[in-house]
């Protein structure tokens, strides 16, 4: 009840007006035992203590801070007062005292803050952070019995053994001999996102102290350690919350009530539209103990708990980037990747597998670089004599380094990882993942013809995850009726009414029907591009699947091809297939040529002739069409493909397409031959069927060829009219068979023969 | 350690990269805007820079070996920028002359910068 608050206050308020009066005697002394009665004597002391009970305005007066201000040196004091947060006992002066070091040599982003608040008051930025904000967090808490407060004062807390600088050697973050008081736990257990992973550190820190120097608001102090805090809410910083979670503990059980407003405020505002790592990153626990992170780094290796990365993740990122808290003696983790090389034996291996190899390797090369030279720099001077002297070094060349914990690469990077994730790379990625094949095979090639260092032309490693069915489930909020429609990525929400109506066909003008059959083409080539692309693949599929998948692969890759030749002449499969339009228009337009030369290997031969065939039978028409693209050339592989398959008959008929032969006695001219021959195309295709012609005689000798009469007569004639044409207007074809001459020494004379040589 | 930052405007910069996240947001620590013209380029210092992500179009790290010898020549600020100047002028005055002729033609190319957002 409030009485007894009040008497607490009035308690705690004589007890600081005797010790102003006591004389300044017992600097030096330890105040181990006699917390109490230790006393400021320091005019320095004294404006600090004056502006403290300022501050306190009513319980925790401890003097122990006070003389462990005193015992402190001038130097540094600003800095460590940040970590002495919590009432340094004896021990935790006097190995603050031992880690003096020489302002200058060591000057680093973070001593500057030291330096400023140095002559600001030492004990009130160090003690502001931890007591201020147990005031004001809860204004109405009754002061804390003092016995309570006294009580985890004279628990030892840790002998610091280090610096709390970047890059000495790791803190134990649990203090030894934790007060076994954990009942305030609990109440720190909230779960807070950890919004904004990085952070600026140096400036808030010299913001702060500068402004409030002279004034020492305590709001400013107040805001400082939260708003720090928060600023990178991030896994890292559990680790120096947690600490300082135990450290106030000692303070006293459930005074750190979270959280305070400022907190809240920060928290909101940071929270906004920002990608969080929320699957990875729970702070728990968050608390308002100030701790700015001065040098998170020491405790990156304690995570306290945070929640491990979704599985997928685990898997791929090795080992999990934050040891668990159990080990209290881990080393700096993560964090000793480049600069802060510390030669402890039990080196975290920094978690590197998502880098690109090269670069992985480069900074291991790095890294080996650092560990020579510090070694050499170390030499015989022991353990922290050459951390320091090593750790000097980098700081005299750069001390604004490492502004970004390998935590905090790591989150960035694990977010660019994440967005390389795929259920199918050869679907997202198709491009990339051909070139590196072929990149491999080469390399391979090349290792196999000479044995070179073999260049490592490995790809980045990106992470495959398995594919997750989500099944959308619309957001429900609690207590509405039914099921609001929240658009969102999964569920979009229809935004136009667009209706398709079909146009009348009276109204059609002859132009437009052109064009929509010119677009009715169009749309066919491209399903027929997909089917084709998908037949494709199948033998890619097949390799990975299974053996009882495979007969049910090739079925569908047979339909599939069998579709395609539908669309290819034409859906009318009912009577003979009359009109070859429906394949002229496709052939007429160039992304159809080139189609139809992807297809070709797939088809049948029975098909494949076909299409030979009607091809030959339109070649003028297309030839023609062709006249800008060019494109026909592309088929003539293809071509010579199916030609090796097909039987004498078929070629006959294709000669015969193709010079329009025989004709009437009285057309003067052959258009149809003229026109093929006159293209290069053409004239290649009929060399090609001509001499898959030869081949088939030569080769058979005995057979129904000769007998065949119509060859004989289609060579007759198409030999006296290749001699008719006048040379010039010949075309050059792609490439001139060379059985062409014994083809024709068959029909001809010799005189006749060397005519046709000289054309050829 | 030293960073080559190209932005959308054309604009190069070199510093310390401190931060980054995953929009590609930099901060650039010590950086020096260094403009190039022809074989020459100049340095402007600047400070510190925070850039958002969405203007850097890349970004590597420059080896400090390599960073000595360049063909390339230093020159003083002043210099620098009156050489950009006159060939800013240079390609404008070519720009102009171009699309005067395209518009002779009855041809007309929209300006760069109005495709720039799509």
């Amino acid at each position: 009840g409030s009485p007894s608050a009040d008497d607490d206050w009035q308690e705690a308020h004589e007890r600081l007006a005797e010790l102003e009066d006591k004389p300044v005697s017992n600097r030096e002394r330890d105040g181990g035992a006699d917390d109490d009665t230790d006393l400021l004597g320091d005019p320095e002391d004294a404006l600090a203590e004056r502006l403290t009970r300022l501050v306190i305005d009513s319980e925790l007066e401890d003097p122990a801070i006070m003389q462990a201000v005193q015992t402190r040196g001038p130097t540094q004091v600003g800095e460590r007062s940040w970590w002495g947060c919590c009432r340094p006992s004896r021990c935790l002066a006097d190995s603050l005292s031992l880690l003096q070091q020489p302002g200058g040599l060591n000057s680093s982003i973070w001593d500057s803050s030291a330096v400023l608040q140095r002559i600001r008051g030492p004990l009130l930025a160090q003690e502001m952070p931890s007591v201020s904000v147990l005031d004001y967090a809860l204004p109405q808490r009754p002061p804390q019995p003092r016995e309570e407060e006294r009580d985890p004062s004279e628990r030892v807390l840790p002998r610091r053994s280090s610096s709390p600088v970047i890059g000495s050697p790791p803190v134990r973050a649990v203090p030894i001999g934790t007060p076994p008081k954990q009942a305030a736990v609990p109440s720190f257990n909230q779960q807070i996102l950890c919004p904004k992973p990085v952070h600026i550190r140096a400036p808030m820190q010299q913001r702060y102290p500068a402004p409030y120097g002279e004034r020492m608001s305590p709001n400013h102090l107040c805001n400082v350690p939260n708003s720090s805090l928060l600023g990178h809410p991030f896994p890292h910083s559990v680790s120096p919350v947690l600490t300082h979670l135990q450290r106030a503990q000692l303070l006293g059980g459930a005074q750190v009530k979270l959280p305070s407003l400022p907190s809240c405020i920060f928290l909101a505002a940071s929270c906004a539209g920002r990608m969080s790592p929320s699957q990875f990153a729970r702070v728990s626990g968050l608390v308002g103990s100030p701790l700015p992170s001065v040098s998170p780094k020491l405790l990156q290796g304690r995570v306290g708990q945070m929640m491990p990365p979704a599985s997928g993740f685990r898997a791929f990122f090795g080992a999990p980037p934050a040891p668990p808290p159990s080990q209290p003696q881990h080393p700096l983790g993560p964090g000793s990747h480049l600069q802060n090389l510390r030669p402890q034996p039990q080196m975290f291996r920094p978690d590197t597998t998502h880098l690109h190899p090269q670069h992985r390797r480069l900074l291991h090369q790095r890294q080996q670089q650092n560990r020579n030279q510090h070694r050499s720099l170390n030499g015989s001077t022991g353990d922290r004599g050459g951390h320091r002297s090593s750790h000097q070094e980098q700081m005299r060349k750069d001390p604004y380094a490492n502004l970004m914990l390998q935590r905090e690469k790591d989150w960035v990077s694990k977010i660019q990882m994440m967005q390389l994730q795929s259920t199918d790379p050869y679907l997202d990625d198709y491009y990339y993942q051909n070139y590196f094949q072929k990149l491999e095979k080469l390399s391979a090639a090349e290792e196999v013809q000479g044995e070179g260092p073999k260049k490592e032309r490995t790809k980045l490693i990106t992470p495959q995850v398995a594919k997750l069915e989500h099944t959308y489930k619309p957001v429900q909020f609690e207590g509405s009726l039914g099921k609001l429609t929240v658009s969102s990525v999964n569920n979009p929400r229809k935004m136009i009414d667009a209706v398709v109506t079909s146009r009348s066909e009276d109204d059609e003008t002859k132009e437009k029907q052109v064009r929509d059959k010119r677009r009715q083409t169009l749309v066919t080539i491209e399903k027929t591009y997909s089917l084709l692309l998908d037949v494709e693949d199948y033998e890619r599929r097949y390799l990975l699947s299974l053996e009882g998948e495979r007969p049910a692969l090739m079925g569908e890759r047979k339909q599939k091809i069998c579709d395609i030749y539908d669309n290819l002449r034409g859906k009318v499969p009912g009577q003979e297939r009359p009109s070859d339009d429906h394949f002229v228009q496709i052939m007429c337009i160039r992304k159809g040529k080139r189609l139809l030369a992807r297809i070709l290997p797939f088809l049948s031969p029975e098909q494949a002739a076909d299409v030979l065939t009607v091809t030959a039978r339109n070649l003028p028409f297309l030839i023609k069409k062709d006249a800008q693209d060019e494109v026909l050339p592309c088929l003539l592989r293809p071509f010579s493909h199916v030609l090796y398959h097909l039987p004498l008959g078929t070629v006959t008929s294709l000669v015969q397409q193709l010079t329009n032969l025989p004709q009437s006695a009285s057309a003067p001219a052959n258009p149809h031959l003229t026109a093929v021959l006159q293209n290069k195309f053409g004239l290649s295709l009929l060399y090609l069927v001509l001499s898959r012609g030869e081949e088939l005689q030569s080769s058979d000798a005995n057979t129904e060829l000769m007998q065949d009469n119509q060859w004989t007569e289609l060579m007759l004639m198409a030999t006296r009219e290749l001699l008719r044409i006048p040379q010039v207007t010949l075309a050059k074809p792609v490439s001139t068979p060379s059985n062409l001459i014994s083809l024709f020494s068959r029909y001809v004379d010799q005189q006749k023969l060397n005519l046709l040589e000289t054309k050829l | 350690e030293k960073h080559l930052v190209l932005l959308r405007d054309g604009r190069t910069l070199i510093g310390f990269l401190r931060s980054i996240d995953q929009f590609a947001n930099l901060v650039l620590h010590q950086t020096v805007e260094r403009i190039h013209v022809g074989k020459k380029y100049g340095d402007i210092p600047r400070g510190i820079f925070v850039v958002r992500g969405e203007n850097v179009v890349l970004l590597g790290e420059i080896d400090l070996e390599k960073e000595s010898d360049t063909p390339l020549q230093q020159v003083s600020i002043e210099e620098i920028l009156e050489e950009q100047r006159v060939e800013l002028q240079a390609k404008q005055e070519s720009e102009k002359l171009k699309v005067q002729a395209l518009k002779e033609r009855g041809l007309s190319v929209p300006r760069a910068d109005t495709l720039d957002e799509y």
